[in-house]
């Protein structure tokens, strides 16, 4: 919804600046012709679009520095007889050979934070953009959501630790790990569904009931389908976040390196094992192919996200 | 932690904004009736359907012979199972969405009962006061962190938040929509960067620079700085660039027609009227900042003591967390969850500071309008 | 070990929603029948009335019975999995917990690799929480079988019915810059280095600069033995660099000339990097491997597996692969510790002997 709206605004923003500049033009020749001095305006004008193209450069080349030094020194450990690195496991005490384990532990562990958070923040989204009345209620459940966002992941991990893994006794585990990295998706994910709801059509919802079908039938069967892929790059969105979420899994999954087959498993994330790789500094050319991969993933995640996004608003234009 | 907050924002500024914007729009063309209506035509509009099927239902109940009269049907309004279909599912959809309540309570119940035993132990004001933090004597103050935290975050903000809103001015106001093809998603890639890659980053890179600089072993605020605004920089270029967006075009059209160069009119018109998004923009950046863990623990040096310059190592509360917990027990646990309480609080707070500008802002915007209509 | 009460209504609450949103996807009718049945409402009395609605009633029925199968299929599924996670828990042979110390946590876990592979019966499961989480898990709660210490038992520890088995020794050599003069100390000068009441290399005949110090986290048996060994009950100057890692205090210590730390002696030489750091001795005394093993160095430890009574089963098979040369000379050389010497070996035996 929010991007529609924007583009919208960019291309009447685009437009209007036009005049603007044209306006402005104008004004320049005009007191150009009178003689009057405009330069000092002028000048200020020029340093001041300098320090603005100066701080996006900056911006921009802070991300082009993280990503190519890890990139330049990521890939050629990861390059090293090409699919070692990443299928096979890490050997002696100082994790030398590949990283497979952790690649698995991360996969599994944000995969089945996906699966537990997923049906619940759509369906909470559902309710909160179908379901409830504007109210005291909903003013709560929003609050609460907007709140959930903004914990703290160590606090949300010491929560995990204190809750799932001492209170209800799940060990150190995958399962108590996704237990807490399903909190931390549930807003993101009910935020992005909630927003893909409320950008469908009312008009569409309205023939649904004109056919005489249930509120219920409305939602499944016409809303959600509709919403389908915004909810979808919302969700890949939030799994990208899970994926390098590193405080929450150091609590609640344990450190050892394992190869995790049942839930109840511990293991090592990625994230983790970047940690452990980076403060102890002793094993730094796996701690570098460590944070190329995670970054590779992350910007595959992103980039599909967008793909996925820029194609569905593509056929809503159409 | 940022993306999540940019759609918070992003959709809270959307709920706020768009109504509000439209209308000024209709205001000029001087349709303010239309306005008036339409809220409360929204509002019946999106509850007619569910009346209607009721009193379709029981009508339907009433008069047996209608629904026998057409069978084949498959218009299901009528029978009971589908009401309690709908309650039903009305009542799961409601469970799931007051998890999200529930998850909040939980945390905090849990963080404050784990940390409660403080109370009595320590003491609340000799915890939030005292400056010794030693495992071996058992004494436990959490100021050196509190402020920590603080000068961390406060730094960071100086360093990004101009940099970052001078970045969203750039994307709003000056560069073309090709240029803006490329600084956004590269913003958005920032945004997801992971921060333990970034704490990486830095202990490999910042680090030995600042150490090349000014001297000592380069861990300490000065390099938590760098890499905490590299953090929290998308988080505050996004949210701004909403908000200056969001400012209308006729302003800044104004101001071009008194003779303003861009700049006047980016800094005395653009700016001041995006001031409370800006605003808003920075106390989410200062959330994510102050929640910050792994970046932050591996370039702050994780010293529990005072503030003593730029290159001397100090530590945060989520820091301390991190580095202590796998080992903590006793009153050594529970001062690290106390810790945590804390920092709930403070971004429990943050949080209830954005709502409330947002209703501050939703006023103020509010009045002058109806002047100008009238 | 599970509360299985909360984990299944957890479990049973998932597979509803999950079931739900099946149907959403697949657009399919007759929802209704099993959410009624999931609230535990039979709703179809009601229909049966209206003889035009049997025909449905009946099919509704029928699909009841298939989505209450598939429900009951999906609880059954996840059930299992928490049964199966229940049985390869902890009261199976041939499982070996161990858990402490995060020194002796690369040697546990590479010498657990190595020992699944010898006895592939075996799972031996290792996780680092620190020494007293180890030392608690071992012997008071009994949740593992084999706990690692990297400093001595101390306090109401001692009271415990543990058995220390040597398997490693651990020197730490105090570092400093290699281009720094000084190359050695008394223990009183280092402990005021550290306790912060010497503050410039001046006051130790160096240059004039003042000492950075670089410090292990709380959480490191290195700091810890470092301290007990050192620190002589002073406490270590708050204005220290704390880093939580060996490799990282050896990096900062190799790029900052006025900077002074400590690691374990198997990472003085150089590892996967070009930088160099200087170990300095203590009384004239270097950390060679030779004077750690016989104590003249002043700054060593010996790391420890503690067992709850004389250790047998499988258990005492793990320790003794781990006391076996192909890990002494292999793990524990390489995670940078020294291998523990004939005697001790010869103790082992002796005091599983009388034990038997």
């Amino acid at each position: 919804m929010s991007t529609k709206t924007n583009k919208n605004t960019q291309n009447a923003n685009a437009e209007q600046r036009k005049t603007g500049m044209q306006v402005l033009k104008e004004m320049k020749e005009q007191h150009r012709e009178s003689g009057s001095g405009l330069g000092r305006a002028h000048l200020n004008n020029r340093i001041a679009m300098g320090v603005l193209w100066g701080a996006t450069v900056i911006t921009i080349g802070l991300l082009a520095v993280i990503l190519i030094y890890v990139g330049y020194h990521g890939l050629g450990v990861v390059l090293q007889d090409f699919p070692r690195f990443i299928f096979t496991w890490p050997e002696g005490v100082n994790a030398e050979g590949g990283i497979w384990p952790t690649i698995v532990a991360t996969l599994y562990s944000t995969g089945l934070a996906m699966a537990i958070s997923t049906p619940i923040a759509v369906l909470a989204a559902v309710y909160l953009a179908e379901y409830a009345k504007q109210g005291r209620i909903v003013k709560t459940i929003r609050f609460a959501a907007d709140s959930l966002a903004s914990v703290p992941s160590i606090v949300m991990g010491l929560f995990g630790l204190a809750f799932f893994v001492e209170t209800l006794n799940i060990p150190l585990s995958m399962l108590a790990a996704s237990l807490g990295l399903s909190l931390l998706m549930l807003p993101i994910t009910m935020r992005a569904t909630e927003e893909a709801i409320r950008a469908v059509p009312r008009y569409i919802r309205w023939g649904s009931y004109g056919m005489g079908a249930t509120k219920w039938q409305t939602v499944s069967r016409v809303v959600l389908p509709t919403a389908t892929p915004r909810i979808i790059t919302g969700l890949i969105l939030s799994l990208a976040r899970a994926i390098g979420e590193t405080a929450v899994v150091f609590l609640t999954m344990g450190i050892a390196i394992n190869l995790p087959i049942i839930p109840t498993d511990s293991g090592r994330s990625m994230s983790v094992h970047l940690y452990l790789m980076a403060v102890e500094g002793i094993n730094l050319p796996s701690a570098y192919g460590t944070a190329f991969l995670l970054l590779l993933i992350i910007l595959a995640l992103n980039l599909s996200a967008r793909y996925i996004s820029k194609r569905y608003s593509r056929i809503d234009n159409a | 932690m940022s993306e999540n907050k940019n759609t918070v924002d992003k959709s809270q500024e959307d709920t706020l904004e768009a109504p509000s914007h439209a209308s000024e729009q209709e205001v000029a063309a001087g349709k303010e009736s239309l306005r008036t209506d339409a809220d409360p035509s929204k509002k019946t509009l999106t509850h007619t359907p569910s009346v209607v099927m009721k009193e379709l239902a029981d009508t339907a109940a009433k008069r047996e012979p209608v629904p026998e009269a057409r069978p084949a049907t498959k218009l299901q309004l009528v029978s009971r199972s589908t009401q309690i279909k709908e309650a039903s599912l009305a009542t799961l959809f409601f469970i799931c969405a007051f998890l999200a309540v529930l998850g909040v309570g939980l945390i905090f119940a849990f963080v404050a009962w784990r940390a409660f035993p403080l109370l009595s132990e320590i003491g609340l004001w000799n915890f939030l006061t005292g400056t010794q933090w030693s495992v071996a004597d058992n004494t436990f103050g959490a100021l050196p962190f509190i402020l920590g935290s603080f000068v961390v975050v406060g730094g960071s903000l100086i360093l990004g938040v101009p940099l970052a809103v001078l970045t969203a001015v750039f994307m709003s106001e000056v560069a073309s929509p090709r240029a803006n093809a490329i600084i956004r998603p590269a913003i958005e890639l920032l945004a997801g960067v992971p921060s333990v890659v970034v704490g990486f980053f830095g202990v490999v890179v910042v680090v030995p620079i600042v150490s090349a600089l000014v001297g000592g072993a380069g861990f300490g605020p000065l390099t938590a700085w760098i890499v905490l605004s590299i953090m929290i920089m998308p988080t505050i270029t996004t949210l701004s660039e909403d908000a200056l967006n969001s400012i209308p075009m006729g302003i800044r059209e104004a101001s071009y027609a008194m003779g303003a160069t861009k700049w006047q009119t980016i800094w005395k018109v653009v700016i001041p009227a995006a001031r409370i998004g800006i605003i808003d923009a920075t106390i989410l950046g200062m959330g994510r900042a102050i929640g910050e863990t792994m970046a932050v623990l591996m370039v702050v040096g994780n010293a529990p003591q005072l503030f003593a310059g730029i290159s001397a190592p100090i530590s945060t509360m989520t820091s301390q967390i991190v580095l202590e917990m796998g080992y903590s027990s006793g009153d050594h646990r529970t001062a690290l969850f106390g810790l945590a309480a804390i920092l709930f609080l403070i971004s429990m707070s943050l949080v209830l500071t954005v709502r409330l500008l947002a209703r501050e802002q939703t006023k103020k915007t509010k009045k002058p309008k109806k002047g100008g209509g009238a | 070990m599970f509360n299985n009460y909360f984990t299944f209504v957890i479990l049973w609450f998932l597979g509803l929603v999950y079931y739900n949103l099946w149907v959403v996807l697949k657009n399919r009718k007759g929802l209704h029948i099993t959410m009624a049945a999931n609230s535990g409402i039979v709703c179809c009395s009601s229909c049966e009335k209206e003889g035009s609605h049997r025909f449905i009633s009946i099919t509704k029925i029928l699909s009841l019975s298939t989505k209450l199968s598939v429900v009951a299929a999906l609880t059954l599924l996840m059930l299992s999995a928490f049964a199966l996670s229940g049985c390869t828990g902890r009261d199976i042979q041939g499982q070996i917990i161990v858990s402490g110390s995060t020194t002796l946590l690369p040697i546990a876990e590479t010498a657990a690799q190595q020992f699944e592979q010898a006895y592939p019966h075996y799972n031996v499961l290792v996780s680092g929480m620190g020494t007293s989480a180890g030392i608690e898990a071992v012997g008071v709660t009994g949740t593992a079988d084999i706990g690692t210490a990297s400093r001595d038992l101390r306090g109401t520890e001692t009271e415990l019915d543990l058995i220390e088995i040597p398997v490693a020794h651990d020197g730490i050599a105090v570092i400093v810059h290699p281009d720094n003069p000084i190359n050695d100390l008394t223990l009183a000068q280092l402990r005021d280095v550290f306790a912060g009441n010497i503050t410039n290399w001046q006051d130790l005949g160096g240059p004039d600069l003042p000492i950075v110090l670089v410090n292990r986290d709380e959480a490191s048996g290195t700091r810890s033995s470092f301290a007990s060994a050192v620190m002589d009950g002073e406490s270590f100057e708050v204005n220290s660099v704390v880093l939580p890692g060996t490799g990282q205090v050896r990096e900062v210590v190799a790029r900052t000339p006025e900077a002074i730390g400590y690691i374990s002696v198997g990472f003085v030489e150089p590892r996967h990097v070009e930088t160099y750091v200087q170990a300095i001795s203590l009384y004239g005394v270097p950390p060679t491997d030779e004077n750690i093993i016989n104590q003249t160095y002043p700054i060593a430890r010996a790391l420890h597996f503690l067992t709850n009574g004389v250790p047998e089963g499988s258990p005492l098979e793990y320790i003794e692969f781990v006391l076996s040369e192909a890990v002494q000379e292999g793990a524990v050389r390489d995670a940078g510790f020294l291998p523990i010497t004939e005697a001790e070996h010869a103790e082992f035996r002796r005091m599983l002997s009388e034990g038997n």
